[in-house]
């Protein structure tokens, strides 16, 4: 019987989503979903899926998993459309199992007892995840279409982790204990990773100049960033306190600042450092990679140096110069969590903080975020270097 | 007009233009040609200093170019390379229109004048404007790549092995194209090549270079009869150039034409009055002819030629 080909890769079956949606329902009956402590230090009692959640949380995961492994196998016409609204749906609404089983295990009467999330329930989310990632690959979704389904997930995360029903789990509680200093820790953070980005950008693109105009520079300049980059970063952190200490004792006007020896100023000095190797290097190699033809015709046109490199080489370089961008920041967003530990603030101070209580849930409330924030700056760069490919494919 | 006098560049200890002087009239084709490193495109580079001269002077329309400030010089200066460079991040359009755009002419002039470009290098503009360098094929793209040197109606056009990156076909097609273009715009061209068949075919005169000298400046013609040296002879090939002399003259130069040209049956065996005379020659040693009818641009059928008159007078 003669098949026209699209409609035949229509009908391949999918192997990734039954594979991963097998192993989701082996681990969420296998390992523990959740579990109930008595208060924020002991340890607490795990629950399998049936015990967690009954017979109708646990019928319903492994219905919406088994739905989506057949949808996937069997030949159906929209089949991504399809696994596309189960998976997304499951996703959007995964804190409900969490209601479900807080509302069935939390006693009453303790008010310091607490639900916490356990692996089977991480590696729901996980799982779930990567089938999202690949339906949306297969349906060659476009980034309407991805940016709509973020907001959709995360918007019913937080409205939900907002409700009472959740109020016990022990990240919200960690979170609820301290709403104000999560805030200014978001900010914190996103100030010193931003503002090292920022700065080290401008510095990097002026270095990068100057090593394009004096190739005497060259050498000397990359091993200096390069020699910056290969100093541990807590040592940079530690290297930088003495002499900050004595320069704000030394100068008043410093210490009204802000500027000593601990807290955001050695933590900015030592992201700016971290962050100059990437920037000048992709910066460098970018403005210096424009094909030397190109600037032949440009120049033997009548276009002079100032005009061939605004209208020639800073438009052609800009998406690698960008992609320098991406990793800095997302390197600067880690980083800043260790700054912490000088006082910095920011996420890292819970991850700390948390270590020391011995309260894991106070970790995962600086650890998240942190998380979060390094995959949004991710995607929103790659779709700002996207937007900026100076030229389309060639057909 | 373009006056090289006694220039010479060297590059470090070595000398790769030696003293050369040579004249470009005003609207002639004057192709400078030799094998790789004989400094044929150094020489066009120092004419819009691209490369500054090491000694010597060069002068345009009596102007010493030193004396310029060289954006301007090559602001008037139509330039082609090999390979196009034109800007994979501007349109078709936009590239054309570099250098009108650099001359900040208003918008409406310059968007009349890429349109009449591309009508001129048969680009149609409705559907090849907004495209960009890479989805052209190589033919197209130098096609461009001459509009965009053509754009401001420059006096001067240099032309560094423009179509050295071409298949034979679209080689032969630019070059033909590059005929035509040339009668109605008369540029005075320099034209860098190593082919000597390109050279014969373009040039009004050519620069025979080697080892930074220029050996004969001389019409093609010229050049083929009397070789100023053996280099010079191998250079043109000692074997053929009879049949290269032939390629140089029209058919319409020995055609024995009719009172009247006449309407008739396109014959298969005909020729075109443009056609070289080792065209017509090919044509009937192939055909086993002794002679065949011509035509003219329109069609119309306006004499014969001979076997015995090429073989007589051919050469």
């Amino acid at each position: 019987m003669p098949v026209t080909k699209p409609a035949f890769n229509l009908m391949v079956p999918n192997r990734v989503v039954p594979a991963l949606g097998v192993l989701a329902l082996a681990l969420v009956w296998l390992l523990d979903v959740g579990s109930i402590q008595p208060n924020r230090i002991v340890p607490g009692t795990g629950h399998g899926l049936l015990s967690a959640v009954g017979w109708l949380g646990a019928g319903l995961v492994t219905l919406t998993l088994a739905a989506s492994i057949l949808i996937s196998v069997l030949p159906l016409r929209r089949r991504y459309s399809l696994l596309l609204g189960v998976v997304g749906l499951s996703l959007a609404a995964l804190p409900l199992l969490l209601d479900m089983f807080a509302g069935r295990h939390l006693p009453e009467a303790s008010p310091y007892a607490r639900s916490t999330i356990a692996s089977g329930f991480w590696c729901l989310l996980f799982l779930l995840s990567l089938m999202l990632i690949e339906i949306l690959s297969r349906l060659r979704a476009g980034r309407a279409l991805q940016l709509m389904l973020l907001v959709l997930i995360v918007g019913s995360w937080l409205v939900l982790l907002r409700g009472d029903g959740l109020a016990s789990l022990s990240l919200v509680r960690e979170f609820n204990a301290r709403p104000d200093k999560f805030e200014q820790a978001l900010w914190t953070h996103l100030a010193l990773a931003f503002g090292a980005v920022a700065v080290s950008a401008c510095l990097a693109f002026v270095l990068a100049l100057k090593m394009i105009r004096s190739p005497a520079w060259q050498r000397p300049l990359l091993g200096a960033v390069s020699f910056l980059q290969t100093i541990p970063s807590l040592a940079v952190f530690g290297l930088l306190i003495a002499p900050l200490g004595a320069l704000s004792s030394a100068f008043p006007l410093l210490q009204s600042l802000g500027i000593r020896g601990i807290g955001w100023a050695p933590a900015l000095l030592a992201l700016i450092a971290y962050s100059l190797l990437p920037m000048v290097r992709n910066t460098f190699v970018a403005i210096t990679e424009v094909p030397e033809n190109l600037a032949d015709a440009g120049r033997g046109m009548g276009m002079t140096e100032r005009q061939l490199f605004f209208q020639l080489k800073l438009p052609l370089a800009l998406p690698v110069i960008i992609e320098g961008v991406r990793i800095t920041t997302i390197q600067a967003i880690g980083l800043t969590a260790v700054a912490a530990l000088i006082g910095a603030g920011g996420f890292g101070g819970f991850i700390f903080q948390g270590l020391g209580q011995a309260a894991m849930d106070l970790v995962l409330l600086g650890a998240l975020p942190t998380i979060a924030l390094a995959l949004l700056a991710d995607a929103l760069f790659t779709m700002l270097a996207d937007s900026l490919k100076p030229t389309p494919a060639a057909t | 007009m373009i006056e090289l006098k006694h220039v010479t560049r060297r590059f470090g200890n070595t000398v790769a233009v030696d003293n050369i002087n040579l004249t470009i009239e005003t609207g002639e084709v004057c192709v400078l040609v030799g094998s790789s490193g004989c400094g044929k495109s150094t020489t066009l580079r120092m004419i819009n200093r691209l490369l500054p001269h090491s000694a010597g002077e060069i002068l345009v329309d009596g102007e010493d170019v030193t004396a310029m400030n060289p954006e301007q010089l090559r602001l008037n200066m139509g330039y082609v390379i090999q390979g196009t460079g034109l800007f994979p991040h501007w349109t078709v359009a936009r590239n054309i229109a570099m250098v009108p755009h650099l001359l900040k002419w208003p918008k409406e002039r310059i968007d009349a004048r890429v349109e009449e470009l591309m009508t001129l290098l048969d680009l149609d503009p409705a559907s090849h404007a907004s495209k960009y360098p890479q989805q052209l094929s190589g033919g197209q793209a130098q096609r461009v790549g001459v509009a965009r040197a053509l754009a401001a109606d420059p006096n001067i056009l240099l032309m560094d092995e423009p179509f050295g990156a071409l298949d034979a076909i679209t080689r032969d097609n630019l070059q033909m194209e590059m005929l035509r273009i040339q009668k109605q715009v008369r540029k005075t061209t320099v034209f860098v090549t190593h082919d000597i068949d390109e050279a014969l075919k373009l040039a009004t005169r050519i620069a025979v270079m080697d080892q930074g000298r220029i050996i004969q400046h001389d019409t093609p013609e010229n050049i083929l009869r009397h070789p100023a040296s053996d280099f010079v002879e191998n250079l043109v090939g000692k074997q053929d150039r009879g049949l290269k002399l032939m390629s140089l003259r029209p058919v319409r130069d020995l055609m024995q034409p009719h009172a009247e040209p006449k309407h008739s049956e396109a014959g298969e065996g005909g020729v075109n009055e443009e056609d070289s005379l080792r065209q017509a020659l090919s044509v009937m040693l192939w055909k086993d002819l002794p002679e065949v009818v011509v035509f003219n641009a329109r069609g119309l059928e306006t004499g014969v030629i001979t076997r015995a008159s090429i073989i007589q007078e051919g050469v």
